[in-house]
């Protein structure tokens, strides 16, 4: 407390620079002194304990941080998932009874279902294609490369309002700005037989607009549930149960499911360029004297190799989905059905005040990442035995 | 020990501090968050505000804002660094702070709560009270029941401005013939799709039934979501949203269409010269979402004509939305700030003569300001509007913003945003369910 | 070898492929960046593709945009408080995470298996699950069966608070990446030093640091974009005060600050963020690719 009131009246005396740049010497010589000590410290100690004390030295404050900064957190929002909206009484399981009856709830898990298979598959697919083909690549690898790594230098938020420029939708007669809708509404003519066009004036002063029967009209892509509103899908029934599937396809959720894949494709890209430089070159030559045909190398001989490095990768990808917010956040805010359970957990918490049931948002997001945390746990042991 | 000594020199600094300052509040700092963007023209207005009262009694007022600021208030609630007063956009957060013991009743800040309730209005006041204990200070308000018209385009076609419902149904039919479509609507709203549809519902509600009556008991769940009266009001909106050719760009766009962006057609012209629509029913801050060389002509080129009557038996009634603040500390600079706003008659000039030219279009709920000095003629307009209404008790607030956050914006801005998509066989499926949800 | 069959990655088709996707890539910037040169006004009334064909574009040309964000009070505050924020936040796990690393990799000590399990689990707590818990931890302590295990230390809205947050969400990603690089050093060099009778803290900071440069770039250049781009923790433990503002959260703020669709600041706001996460990007996008597969490629 005493060092907090310290630390504000410090914040009050000197200039901002002179105390940021204080306050990184004196924690980082605090950080240096803490290990010197400690290390000074285990030199008394009998010698066969030496090396168990510099274990715990070593790790030790990494474990003291984890364990205050996320176990501890971790817990407490176990605890709080049993609670009420304010925290004060014991309500049992209702909080997730709540989590698999809502509709929106179960909407929002459906999303995140979408996602997680989305992103992930897509992600790993991209980035062995182009990760292959441009590692083959005699002159242009890096480029190629960064042109695809790029996103992942961008943060979510200007990623996602780049693509909300892309699918961005305005009422009629305003001009489509938004690349899909402003190419959809330019094209073919009306049902007189004039040219439709997105809201231009040409040079001898005519207009050429989109609003009359017969153009295209625009599409509010983000809005959009299902493909029921698209004009060509307008009359599919939707009794049959795969054209019903097929009609009730979420477009907007897998619209902004593609800026995550957009934004990961690098990743999984230069992770799996570095894996597969790591192949024998003679393996695949060996395939190729046998005559085997390209795809088939890719599949039976470069796939196998990557088998772990997959894995990885999927581990990887399996937890940013389920964290991905930002995303959803500046674009729908999760509106027409397009919520993400991280968003819903903040929704729950800040919007309907309700910190039991966000809480178990929270908690049913760290219960998801379990099973493939088992499996590389189960991959570990097996290599660990070869 | 130490801490003690610590505290000592502490003492010893208050002391110079209090000696230097010659026992004014010259200096202390007040730090105020609200929803308004700090670089937006309300955030200035609001900025403007503190910047005389920072002349007049050397206390620093400074105002953020924040897009995200629901969550973000929620945190701060929760992390103990928490600023002096809060603008909630709405009254229900006022209430739930108050309810968790997190705010000061306006008692304990000297306010002579006579004074206070004369100047914004029992109603209002009541609004920002919790367990018989005003916590919540009035503010700013918007005037919901108006409808955007542009004149010179009535004109030239002949239109008359509808006085009632059925007066504006038949302009809108002659409208369709015409081939135009009569109405903008777009309701999306991040995170929050749906409210501009149950805004028109709660401005039919004033005008149905019992008047304000039934809505306050609408409001407080005296009468079930699904009473005949609730459904009544949801037929008259679905005939606006899904009759033929009435909304620009058909049913489908009102759920696409950004509410900032849903006036833009009628500022457009097509081919053949006709706007994109002749009627916009929305709040008067609508205005600084227009396009920019729009804006100037609000009052003139645009203007409005108020929600039509239904019930021709009911008296005048207005429906608003505005913020509510309140203060999270009893500092005496808190307590300054507090009494200014709420107090001081001029406190709102810099907003309403567009000081430094902010372009903010808010209106100030004091009946006591002087609406001739607001700068544009819509405002000047919408003011003494407001005024008249808050004195005849006829000023209702926004049903939404006052129902518990489950339903106000939960179920029923979800489900008014199926109804739009699902057509008028929605409307019993969805007031069940707003019922059903209510906790 | 094989001179008269055509190599496939060298036929039409797989740099066709490679092309066309690389557009794709780019395509969603093009249009982005090339409107944060366009009025305001004209963005909304013709698309840009259009600009382009009928010249508007180049008559229009103007740097108007940005000089409207980098000219805005105070940008060079919150570009000050971002490196404040970010430099420290990317330091402090690295470091700790180094000395854990070693341990993993070098040192036999009991339980160093359920150690290592413990920091992977925590790889997954998801950062909104701690958020509140941690704000509450900052400022009122934590209290366990009655004791006082950390006081009361309301450090909320200060950087140590930031940095704190940071540490802990950068920390099992950072210890696991380099265990793995370290894993990955010849171990004969280190067993040779304790041979030799270095003390593991020699052997650490003159031998196991400096062969692992390549992996500690790269979690630092990840670490460093993450927390650069990152505006949820600096906000949620920053606070609101205006002095805090970092980049990220003040562009947005300017370009959110004219309503309606303010696409001409939303575009430049967006690329004026974006510029120095691209400068560290370009310039250690050696050691990060390369050292992030360090750990991943063996598995």
């Amino acid at each position: 407390m005493s060092q907090a009131i310290l630390f504000r009246e410090l914040t009050k005396v000197l200039p901002r620079p002179v105390l940021v740049v204080l306050a990184i010497v004196v924690g980082s010589t605090f950080i240096f002194l803490l290990y010197l000590g400690m290390n000074k410290l285990i030199n008394y100690a009998p010698e066969r304990y030496h090396e168990g004390l510099y274990g715990a030295m070593f790790v030790g404050p990494a474990i003291f941080l984890l364990g205050l900064f996320l176990l501890y957190p971790a817990i407490r929002t176990i605890y709080l998932s049993f609670f009420d909206k304010r925290g004060n009484n014991f309500i049992g399981f209702e909080n997730y009874i709540w989590s698999f009856s809502d509709r929106l709830m179960l909407i929002t898990i459906r999303n995140q279902v979408i996602w997680l298979v989305g992103v992930v598959t897509l992600v790993i697919l991209f980035g062995l294609v182009v990760g292959y083909i441009s590692d083959r690549l005699k002159k242009g690898e890096a480029f190629f490369k960064s042109i695809i790594f790029m996103p992942m230098a961008i943060s979510a938020v200007g990623s996602s309002a780049i693509f909300k420029f892309i699918y961005e939708y305005r009422p009629p007669p305003l001009t489509q700005i938004g690349l899909i809708n402003g190419l959809r509404v330019g094209v073919g003519s009306d049902v007189n037989g004039n040219e439709c066009g997105n809201n231009v004036t040409l040079d001898d002063g005519t207009k050429l607009d989109y609003v009359n029967e017969g153009c295209l009209k625009p599409i509010g892509w983000l809005q959009q549930r299902d493909l029921t509103n698209l004009p060509s899908f307008e009359n599919i029934t939707s009794t049959e149960f795969f054209s019903s599937i097929f009609v009730n396809f979420p477009i907007n959720t897998v619209l902004l499911m593609l800026v995550m894949v957009w934004m990961f494709t690098g990743f999984a890209m230069v992770v799996f360029s570095a894996a597969i430089k790591a192949i024998p070159g003679e393996i695949i030559e060996a395939g190729q004297i046998d005559g085997a045909s390209e795809g088939k190398i890719f599949l039976s001989i470069v796939i196998p190799y990557l088998k772990t490095t997959i894995l990885v990768v999927a581990t990887y990808m399996t937890v940013s989905v389920l964290k991905a917010f930002d995303i959803i956040y500046v674009t729908t805010r999760g509106d027409f059905e397009t919520n993400l359970l991280a968003v819903k957990m903040l929704d729950e918490f800040a919007k309907f005040l309700n910190q039991g049931r966000s809480a178990a948002v929270a908690v049913i997001i760290f219960i998801s990442v379990i099973p493939i945390i088992i499996l590389n746990i189960i991959r570990n042991k097996s290599e660990a035995k070869s | 020990m130490r801490k003690s000594i610590f505290g000592l020199s502490l003492l010893t600094l208050a002391l110079i501090a209090a000696a230097c300052g010659g026992g004014s509040l010259e200096g202390e700092e007040v730090l105020v968050f609200g929803a308004p963007a700090t670089d937006g023209p309300d955030g200035k207005a609001i900025q403007e505000v503190f910047d005389d009262f920072t002349e007049e009694t050397g206390i620093i007022a400074t105002y953020v804002g924040s897009e995200n600021f629901e969550s973000e208030v929620q945190v701060q609630l929760e992390s103990g660094d928490v600023p002096d007063i809060i603008y909630w956009p709405q009254p229900g957060g006022v209430v739930d702070a108050a309810e968790r013991g997190l705010l000061v009743p306006l008692e304990d800040l000297d306010i002579d709560l006579d004074e206070y309730e004369s100047r914004y209005s029992p109603y209002l006041v009541s609004l920002g009270v919790v367990d018989g204990v005003a916590y919540g200070g009035a503010n700013a308000v918007n005037l919901k029941s108006i409808v955007w018209y542009q004149p010179a385009e009535f004109d030239k076609r002949g239109y008359s401005i509808p006085a009632t419902w059925d007066e504006m149904i038949a302009l809108a039919d002659q409208i369709v013939a015409d081939g135009m479509n009569p109405f903008c609507f777009g309701m999306y709203s991040n995170g929050a799709t749906g409210w501009l549809a149950t805004d028109w519902m709660e401005d039919v509600m004033l005008r149905t039934g019992g008047g304000t009556a039934t809505y306050d008991q609408w409001v407080n769940h005296e009468i079930p979501f699904n009473d005949p009266v609730v459904k009544n009001a949801a037929e008259y909106l679905s005939q606006i949203m899904h009759t033929p050719d009435y909304v620009v760009g058909g049913t489908d766009a009102i759920v696409s269409t950004f509410f900032g962006n849903a006036q833009d057609p009628m500022f457009e012209r097509d081919a053949d010269g006709n706007p994109g629509c002749l009627m916009h029913r929305q709040a008067s801050f609508i205005v600084g979402f227009w396009p920019e060389d729009a804006q100037p002509g609000a009052g003139t080129e645009t203007t409005v004509f108020p929600f039509p009557v239904i019930d021709a038996s009911l008296p005048k009634a207005a429906l608003g939305g505005g913020d509510m603040f309140a203060a999270t500390n009893d500092r005496e600079a808190t307590a300054a700030l507090v009494q200014y706003l709420l107090l001081d008659d001029e406190a709102w000039t810099p907003v309403a003569t567009n000081r430094n030219g902010h372009g903010s279009t808010r209106i100030t709920a004091n009946v006591n300001f002087d609406t001739s000095l607001y700068e544009l003629e819509i405002t000047r307009v919408l003011g003494a509007t407001i005024n008249a209404a808050l004195s005849e008790n006829a000023f209702r607030f926004d049903a939404s913003d006052l129902m518990p956050v489950e339903i106000g914006q939960g179920a029923f801005w979800s489900e008014m945003t199926e109804l739009a998509s699902n057509g008028p066989s929605y409307i019993d499926t969805a007031l069940d369910n707003i019922e059903n949800a209510w906790p | 070898m094989n001179n008269q069959v055509q190599k496939w990655y060298d036929k039409p088709i797989s740099k066709i492929i490679l092309v066309s996707i690389s557009l794709t890539w780019v395509l969603p910037y093009f249009g982005f960046v090339l409107s944060s040169f366009r009025p305001g006004d004209s963005i909304k009334r013709v698309s840009w593709w259009s600009s382009i064909a009928t010249g508007d574009f180049i008559r229009e040309f103007t740097f108007d945009n940005y000089s409207e964000i980098l000219f805005a009070e105070n940008l060079s505050r919150s570009f000050f408080n971002s490196f404040a924020v970010t430099i420290p936040s990317t330091i402090i796990p690295i470091t700790i995470a180094a000395f854990a690393a070693y341990a993993f990799a070098f040192i036999d000590f009991k339980g160093k298996d359920i150690a290592f399990l413990f920091v992977v689990a925590m790889m997954i707590v998801p950062l909104q699950m701690s958020l509140i818990p941690l704000i509450k931890l900052f400022s009122k302590g934590a209290v366990l069966f009655g004791v006082t295990v950390i006081p009361e230390l309301s450090i909320n809205g200060t950087f140590v608070a930031v940095w704190f947050a940071h540490t802990g969400f950068g920390l099992p990603l950072a210890t696991f990446l380099l265990r793995d690089f370290m894993m990955g050093l010849p171990k004969s060099v280190i067993e040779s030093a304790k041979i030799d009778g270095a003390s593991h803290l020699t052997t650490f900071f003159k031998l196991a640091l400096p062969l692992s440069v390549a992996g500690i770039a790269a979690f630092a250049t990840f670490q460093f974009l993450w927390v650069y781009n990152d505006f949820l923790v600096a906000n949620v433990f920053l606070g609101i005060r205006p002095q805090n503002l970092v980049v990220t959260s003040h562009v947005a703020q300017l370009t959110v600050g004219n309503y309606g669709e303010a696409w001409h600041l939303r575009t430049s706001g967006a690329v004026i963020s974006m510029i120095v996460p691209l400068i560290v990007f370009f310039s250690l996008q050696r050691f990060f690719i390369r050292g992030l597969i360090g750990g991943a490629v063996k598995g």
